[in-house]
């Protein structure tokens, strides 16, 4: 199991590494160049070689990415060119609030879609079953940004319960600081629940044809402990990858939703660098949720080693 | 302490056998039909199906696949599922109809007062859970015992089912223990609560024939012991004969012949029982003869059967048993049969395949150059560098320093257990698996150079039929479609000419030309796998792998396959490696045999020789666990192996940590000495010749009279 991880963090330190030349080259890459964007659009070409010799622009492409590549292992990101700051700051404090959308909403999907996934399995072919799939169906084919607005029309504007948007530090007092979080994390809840729903009904489907279910069922088990020790927790093996996917994909930030209800995370964050050709910003960002999306996928495997004794075997065998 | 007195006030006193001859039975099944219903119409899987079981007796239940006798096993525990429906009949399990019960009163009663082992321990125990935990909980559901109590009861039952370390054992998870391990496991669950009846549903089907031997003699100790009765489904007739004083035949969801074990399988009333027996391959130094067959298929019926079932594959059928249904006749004895011809029929048998006389077995061209030749083959599998010190393995072996040959028209057969390298040996010969060290030569030509250099010509010369009849065709493709890929693979241009290859082959293979056009869906099991011989003939091969060919097809149609395969053989002039660990099927078909354990070949010879003794230890231990009939003679005193402790491995002898006649510490250390006869008979033991010799043969009627080397 030590062996394990350890084999995965050499690899995620190699992706990582990867990944950091592929960011800075693709920057480099995109129109437009910081020292005019700096400068303004009237300066002239003396003004804008200064910058230019200033940031360490006229320098050759390697040396560039060393100067930032040897920054970032010791753990500075740079100074973003826009904000005029240090970025780890920034980006911490932006990460920390995308953490907070994604453990809520990841928690109330893994509850409610694995709760009515199984619900689903067991009532197979009945009305709850088809219930369950065609809410969840609902929830998957509109698209996202339709159910924000409406939430934020419905709670927001006309009802006048939740704030429509922003975020408040739960310094200012835990009531504040939830129902900031309610309408967004519904909207994400909507969205992702479908899948997680689909996938638990079915592979708890395949596993409650297993023999040691029918085996289990044959010792006299009463259905409750067939369905809750026996079936649930192998067929949770699938679900526990698609919710590490997903929570990967939160802490990345989601623009959309993180737009309409001006929620400063990862995703607004990103946007804003982009929109303002913030450099330095953009890169330091984008290796960030690399490695938060690396990092959660490592927890799922090491989720799985802990839900099924077998792969737990095979890993002390690796 | 199993075998404690325990007060059991609801249960009335046994009346004692001097008093009543005929004690009430345990379980009385009385008329039950059980049909499975979709949107697409029922099925009936058991029609009017009525058996008893009397206390301490183990009743076997036979048939063969689809004839409804898992799905009776299962309507008893209530767990048919699927939208299987008893629409009639009672259940009579100590006087009380289990069908007039609540659902939570069945539960109650299962795995405390009716436990079941069902087929394949690697699947019935949860992978997620211990398996000490996995027998504790019908003692805490039903006894009311706490956990700890229940895990001091869970060491007892693992000790009185064999298990050496029970601690060990209980702390383990499924994937830690052997199979053998595994159904000892399930049978020691079934125990805990010391059930009246235990529903076995083909047991040891799954395992190794030394294996199924032991848990056989387990579960016929514990039935004495315990004076449990049982139910035991299966589809073997050897198994059956052992365990089962007396049986019940079904044949599409019908009871045809009940009565003593005996009696009905030495001396079958009914066609279908007769037709099962003969077509049961036996250990046999006669090659040439052909298995007597069933012809046909089970027929599906939706309602109550108009006529006898069996009259469609009959071959004493008449225009009575086409119309009328048949009725139980039972005589004195309680002996039944479900046929009028019976007592007309008593003194006939089953009647031989055609002779076949236009058969004109190819003269052997043994003198030539073999066809395959394997010198010193390797395989380890997973064996990895990596520049992480830790990720780095030596790996398994799989096949260790193996040679031998495969003459033209010759068949080898290659007999093994799970794990002993025996289909590892047939993927290098076909070149799907590269081997480790050693040489595969192709009519003269090096095999893994050839293709790895990207001539496919050989591919076409050697060809695989597999086990899995239906995994091996694709589900969306016709068998025309199927076929065809490899004749266009062979640069066969002209379509019209192919579908005539393709019509020929099926009609060769004894399929009608039409079903080019249906989908494998639509085929039985058998016709499946005649499908996968035509596919594997149609690039004209030389040399073909049979991979457990015909493990999983029914007795019947087993026979037939065997019979096909030899006709090919004989016709064609086709070489054969024919994998397998049923040693009763190679006998059949096989000039030579090659036993392999642990990845190397322990004994090899003519099949005749290698029959009789002297016997390396491991095959004469094959050969006296396989079942038999009681007419087959007297059975040899059984060799009983422990099951494997570690694995096969180092560099003594691969099978000295399980041989019963292990010599000593040389046999740990020292790689066995090869002893060769004249006539090719080799074995590889440290117990000299001679001594191997004096052993009594396992099979005392083929002791004389080999016409064959």
């Amino acid at each position: 199991m030590f062996a394990y991880t350890l084999t995965r963090l050499v690899y995620l330190a190699l992706v990582l590494a990867v990944m950091s030349v592929l960011i800075f080259l693709v920057t480099q890459a995109m129109p437009g160049d910081v020292a005019s964007m700096i400068a303004g659009q009237f300066a002239s070409k003396e003004v804008v070689d200064a910058i230019a010799v200033k940031l360490g622009l006229d320098q050759p492409l390697i040396v560039q990415y060393g100067h930032w590549a040897a920054g970032i292992l010791r753990g500075d990101l740079g100074r973003s060119l826009v904000l005029e700051q240090p970025i780890g700051p920034i980006l911490m404090e932006a990460l920390a609030r995308s953490l907070v959308l994604a453990v809520v909403a990841l928690f109330v999907v893994a509850v409610v879609g694995i709760g009515l996934g199984v619900l689903a399995a067991v009532r197979r072919g009945k009305l709850t079953d088809q219930l369950v799939s065609g809410v969840s169906y609902l929830g998957i084919a509109v698209p996202d940004f339709f159910w924000a607005i409406v939430l934020v029309l419905v709670f927001g504007s006309y009802m006048k319960l939740l704030p429509t948007g922003g975020y408040a530090p739960i310094t200012d007092g835990f009531l504040p600081w939830a129902s900031h979080l309610v309408l967004p994390v519904v909207t994400l809840v909507l969205m992702l629940l479908a899948r997680i729903a689909r996938l638990t009904r079915s592979s708890m489907i395949d596993v409650l044809q297993t023999n040691y279910v029918k085996f289990a069922r044959a010792k006299g088990m009463p259905e409750s402990v067939v369905i809750l020790r026996h079936a649930l927790k192998n067929a949770l093996l699938p679900t526990i990858t698609v919710l590490a996917i997903d929570f990967g994909l939160i802490l990345g930030g989601v623009v959309v939703i993180e737009t309409i209800f001006s929620y400063p995370g990862m995703g607004r964050l990103l946007l804003f660098a982009i929109q303002r050709h913030d450099l330095p910003l953009i890169q330091a960002t984008i290796l960030i949720v690399s490695a938060a999306y690396c990092l959660a996928n490592l927890t799922a495997d090491l989720l799985y080693a802990f839900v099924n004794p077998k792969i737990r075997h095979g890993m002390r065998a690796s | 302490m199993m075998t404690a007195p325990q007060a059991r006030p609801a249960v009335p006193p046994v009346v004692s056998p001097a008093i009543a001859p005929e004690p009430a039975p345990l379980l009385d099944v009385r008329g039950l039909t059980i049909s499975y219903g979709n949107a697409r119409g029922t099925l009936r899987a058991a029609s009017d199906v009525s058996f008893a079981i009397r206390p301490g007796e183990v009743m076997g239940l036979v048939g063969e696949s689809g004839s409804g006798k898992s799905t009776v096993a299962m309507a008893i525990l209530d767990l048919l599922g699927g939208g299987g429906r008893v629409d009639s009949g009672e259940i009579l399990f100590d006087g009380v109809d289990l069908r007039r019960l609540s659902p939570s009163e069945r539960q109650a009663l299962r795995g405390d007062r009716i436990a079941a082992v069902f087929q394949d321990p690697f699947t019935s125990l949860n992978p997620a859970l211990t398996v000490g935990h996995q027998i504790a909980e019908p003692l805490i559901q039903h006894k009311g015992l706490s956990p700890r109590q229940a895990a001091a009861r869970v060491q007892d039952l693992l000790a009185e089912v064999g298990i050496r370390d029970p601690r060990r054992v209980a702390a383990a998870y499924p994937h830690e223990l052997s199979g053998g391990m595994q159904q000892r496991a399930l049978i020691a669950t079934a125990l805990g609560c010391e059930p009246k009846l235990l529903i076995l549903d083909e047991p040891t089907t799954a395992l190794d024939v030394t294996v199924e031997a032991r848990i056989i003699e387990l579960l016929a100790k514990l039935c004495d012991s315990h004076r449990l009765s049982a139910l035991f489904v299966s589809h073997n007739l050897g198994i059956v004969n052992r365990i089962c004083q007396t049986v019940t035949v079904l044949y599409g969801g019908v009871v045809v012949e009940t009565g003593q074990t005996g009696r009905v399988l030495s001396r079958p009333a009914h066609p279908y029982a007769k037709g099962l027996v003969a077509a049961l391959p036996r250990i046999t130094a006669e090659r040439r003869h052909r298995l007597p067959s069933i012809p046909g298929t089970v027929a599906k019926l939706a309602g109550p059967p108009a006529a006898c079932v069996f009259a469609p594959r009959c071959p004493f059928a008449e225009e009575t048993c086409r119309s009328q249904p048949q009725a139980m006749r039972t005589d004195e004895g309680g002996d039944g049969v479900r046929c009028w011809k019976a007592d007309a029929l008593a003194g006939t048998p089953w009647p031989d395949e055609d002779a076949a006389s236009d058969r004109r077995p190819r003269a052997a061209q043994p003198r030539s150059a073999p066809l395959v030749e394997v010198d010193h083959l390797r395989k380890i599998y997973g064996a990895s560098r990596s520049i992480l010190p830790w990720l780095r393995r030596a790996g398994t072996v799989a096949v260790e320093d193996v040679s031998f040959t495969v003459g033209r028209g010759e068949v080898v057969g290659v007999v093994g257990e799970s794990g002993s390298g025996k289909s590892t040996i047939g993927r290098v010969l076909l070149a799907l698996t590269e081997p480790s060290a050693g040489t595969v030569t192709f009519d003269g030509a090096d095999l893994t150079r050839q293709i790895g250099s990207g001539d496919q010509t050989l591919r076409r010369r050697a060809q695989l039929v597999f086990q899995n009849s239906a995994a091996s065709l694709n589900p969306r493709k016709t068998v025309g479609a199927a076929m065809d890929r490899p004749l266009v693979l062979a640069g066969r241009a002209d379509a019209e000419e192919r579908r005539r290859t393709v019509a020929s082959l099926l009609t060769r293979v004894g399929l009608p030309a039409a079903y080019a056009d249906r989908y494998p869906h639509e085929l039985s099991g058998g016709e499946r796998q005649r499908v996968n011989i035509a596919r594997a003939l149609a690039t004209d091969p030389d040399f073909v792998v049979c991979d457990e060919a015909v493990s999983a097809l029914d007795v019947s149609v087993q026979a037939n396959i065997l019979n096909l395969l030899a006709e090919l053989r004989d016709e064609m002039g086709l070489s054969y490696l024919f994998i397998t660990h049923d040693i009763a099927v190679v006998s059949h078909i096989a000039d030579r045999v090659l036993v392999v354990y642990g990845g190397t070949i322990c004994e090899e010879g003519p099949i005749g020789r290698v029959l009789r003794p002297p016997y390396h230890p491991y095959t004469e231990a094959l050969l006296s666990a396989v079942p038999r009939l009681a007419e087959d003679g007297q059975e040899a005193p059984r060799i009983l192996l422990e099951d494997a402790a570690t694995a096969p491995g180092g560099r003594g002898c691969v099978f000295a940590g399980r041989c019963p006649r292990k010599l000593g510490t040389v046999c740990d250390e020292q790689a066995p000495p090869v002893h060769e006869t004249a006539d090719g008979h080799r074995i590889a033991c440290h117990i000299p010749l001679a001594t191997l010799a004096e052993r009594a043969a396992v099979f005392p009627e083929l002791a004389d009279g080999d016409t064959r080397h």
